[in-house]
């Protein structure tokens, strides 16, 4: 009896084990392990463009007293802040139409529809955008016919921008709505039953109560904006120097392997603080 | 007269076809603790949604202080509610709670702070007001949501069953805070509750809604003593009820004849009673008495014991006739051992012609 109740235990500890194997294994092979990795690298010598494994601080004190990349850092941080602002902004009203104003059965097909956007690849709406931003292309003319001359958009902050909301936007109205619906309509009710308008509810019970789920969406926005590549490079015209093409440039000039390892890792420690603060501000009390 | 401080005249809400609450017409004393209650989708929930603006009328009046309020919105209506899940602020303090409704009514922030302090330190909570709500116990919860509405001044407070969250030992806590509180203001408490104990110990005025509509409205001893319908009866539990037919004898005295046999009654002296009438008669649990053989008294009736349930120092006993009708007999602990009683074994359940009530149909 005792040896079949353990037997059955032992199966069902391995069987759990089985199922939670893939997490660890997929951490450490494919976050921890490159972890390493690029931190050991950050230490290693380049001689005559060939990797040398070292332990020299020699990259570091270079990449950190060095005013192009704090500019580009302090460039690349504007960017992605303005971004996040920008498709948080934008992506509000759309998340509390789909949260307050539309019936079940259209909430779901709008927010399918913003899953379209990923059928297709980041970098084909990119060149798509080019063609509309570039001189004597659709938005230029679209603005004359209007009565308002431009110059060409590419390579201007506008154009920036709209790249990184192409980028963003979608995601962030889904986290949005998503905490939005989750939201406990009662205390919008207890909010009206306390004397607030609907003028005031709002601001003074629906965003505090969706904070985490906005907070994070803006989250989400200045990562994927402060790693991006592709919009700074094709919409920018590379007239932007952000830390990603940095890095591109680091390592096509004399295989700067290690040096663009520093890059990358004062990116990851930039974000890992910033999600940490996020996360903290969001679930703080007013 | 003196004016109700809340009226329902005619009250009816209908979803569809579905009727939740209808024709209900009911006045409400100033200063007074109305417990309303009812099984499940009686309408009790709704009524109370209706008086708070949450829920539009279909038809008839809500008047406050006289006054027609159907039509005003919600945060107009100043009739804070205690909410069942308690609907606090998870994004502000507790301070911070109790101030909202004197922030939307723009009360200053210094007469603000110093409002809720008051409350906060009435209630027990004055060291509390910087935490956040996730912070605070189910029964420091509870107060925070009655201060976020006492803190208004208001001359009702809504609760719609403000204690089911919490454990038996803090409800009864409660329910002798919020009685104290109540008398303390003056003000009117209209209390929804599923829970008898809750609206039989706080309340003056307990309402019993059944389908829509109300059974009976009345202090707790007249409900309790004299319930108006089976439903009541059956709803408080604890009394037994027989169909019953009144038949006169032969000396002109009438009796009740049911299916368990032929009772006597004094309650059939009462004028308005004729032969051949239909009624229910209730006795209650502790009118009830167990005989040991037949021929002792009146009213006996014989059953069989089909179930046991022990209360303290209390046993419930539900025994069961030979034409099955259920009968309820509270008895001592002590009791139980002296008359030898066990599930199966039969035994005689009597009660004094001066007990049990008549309710006519």
């Amino acid at each position: 009896m005792t040896s079949l109740l353990q037997a059955r235990r032992l199966s069902k500890t391995a069987y759990s084990a089985l199922w939670s194997l893939p997490l660890p294994v997929w951490l450490a092979g494919f976050f921890l392990g490159p972890m390493v990795l690029l931190i050991w690298l950050s230490f290693w010598d380049v001689k005559n463009f060939l990797l040398t494994p070292d332990f020299q601080l020699e990259n570091w004190q270079k990449i950190l007293t060095a005013g192009y990349f704090w500019s580009a850092y302090a460039r690349t941080a504007v960017i992605a802040a303005s971004a996040s602002v920008l498709a948080t902004l934008a992506a509000l009203p759309c998340a509390l139409a789909i949260s307050f104003f539309l019936s079940p059965r259209a909430r779901m097909v709008l927010l399918g529809l913003f899953v379209v956007p990923f059928f297709t690849s980041y970098l084909v709406r990119i060149y798509s955008w080019q063609i509309y931003l570039t001189e004597n292309g659709i938005v230029m003319k679209l603005m004359a016919a209007i009565g308002i001359e431009t110059g060409s958009l590419l390579n201007t902050p506008l154009a920036l921008m709209v790249g990184l909301v192409t980028l963003t936007l979608p995601l962030v109205i889904v986290i949005q709505a998503i905490s939005l619906l989750s939201l406990d309509r009662t205390l919008i009710d207890a909010a009206y039953n306390l004397g607030c308008g609907p003028r005031r509810v709002l601001f003074a019970t629906v965003l505090p109560a969706a904070r985490p789920g906005i907070v994070l969406g803006a989250l989400f926005a200045f990562i994927f904006s402060f790693g991006d590549f592709v919009t700074a490079t094709y919409l920018g015209g590379g007239k932007f120097t952000t830390l990603s093409i940095l890095i591109a440039d680091t390592v096509k000039s004399g295989q700067q392997w290690p040096r663009a390892a520093v890059v990358a890792l004062m990116m990851i420690v930039t974000l890992l603080l910033t999600a940490l603060a996020s996360i903290t501000y969001a679930y703080r009390r007013s | 007269m003196s004016q109700a401080h809340i009226s329902l005249k005619n009250l009816r809400k209908t979803y569809g076809a579905a009727v939740a609450v209808e024709n209900l017409d009911l006045d409400i004393e100033e200063g007074k603790f109305i417990a309303i209650m009812g099984p499940s989708g009686c309408g009790k929930s709704t009524m109370l949604r209706m008086l708070a603006g949450l829920e539009e009328s279909s038809s008839g009046d809500i008047l406050h202080q006289g006054r027609r309020i159907n039509d005003l919105p919600i945060w107009e209506r100043e009739m804070p509610m205690v909410w069942q899940s308690l609907a606090l602020f998870p994004f502000l303090t507790v301070r911070e709670n109790v101030e909202f409704g004197l922030r939307m009514n723009g009360v200053g922030a210094a007469e603000r702070k110093h409002r809720a302090q008051v409350w906060l330190k009435k209630l027990g909570l004055g060291e509390y007001a910087d935490r956040g709500i996730n912070q605070l116990s189910g029964g420091q919860r509870q107060r925070v949501a009655l201060a976020r509405c006492l803190v208004t001044e208001p001359s009702v407070l809504l609760l719609d069953e403000p204690l089911s969250a919490l454990d038996a030992h803090l409800s009864v806590q409660m329910q002798g805070e919020l009685k104290r509180l109540q008398r303390e203001l003056g003000i009117t408490f209209i209390y929804v509750t599923h829970s008898h104990s809750e609206a039989f110990s706080m309340a003056d005025t307990v309402v019993i809604m059944n389908k829509g509509r109300i059974e009976q409205a009345g202090s707790p001893e007249d409900i309790y003593l004299r319930p108006a319908t089976p439903f009541v009866a059956e709803f408080l539990g604890g009394s037994s009820i027989f169909d019953c037919t009144i038949r006169p004898r032969k000396n002109g005295e009438l009796v009740l004849e049911s299916a368990d046999g032929t009772f006597k009654t004094d309650a059939l002296k009462t004028a308005g009673l004729a032969p051949g009438q239909h009624v229910s008669l209730v006795v209650r649990a502790d009118q009830i008495s167990i005989t040991p053989a037949a021929g002792w008294a009146d009213n006996e009736v014989p059953c069989r014991v089909i179930g046991e349930e022990f209360v303290g120092a209390l046993v419930n006993l539900r025994l069961e006739t030979g034409a099955g009708t259920q009968i309820t007999v509270q008895l001592q602990q002590r009791d139980m051992q002296t008359l030898d009683i066990e599930v199966g074994v039969g035994v005689t359940a009597s009660w004094h012609p001066e007990d049990g009530h008549i309710i006519t149909e």
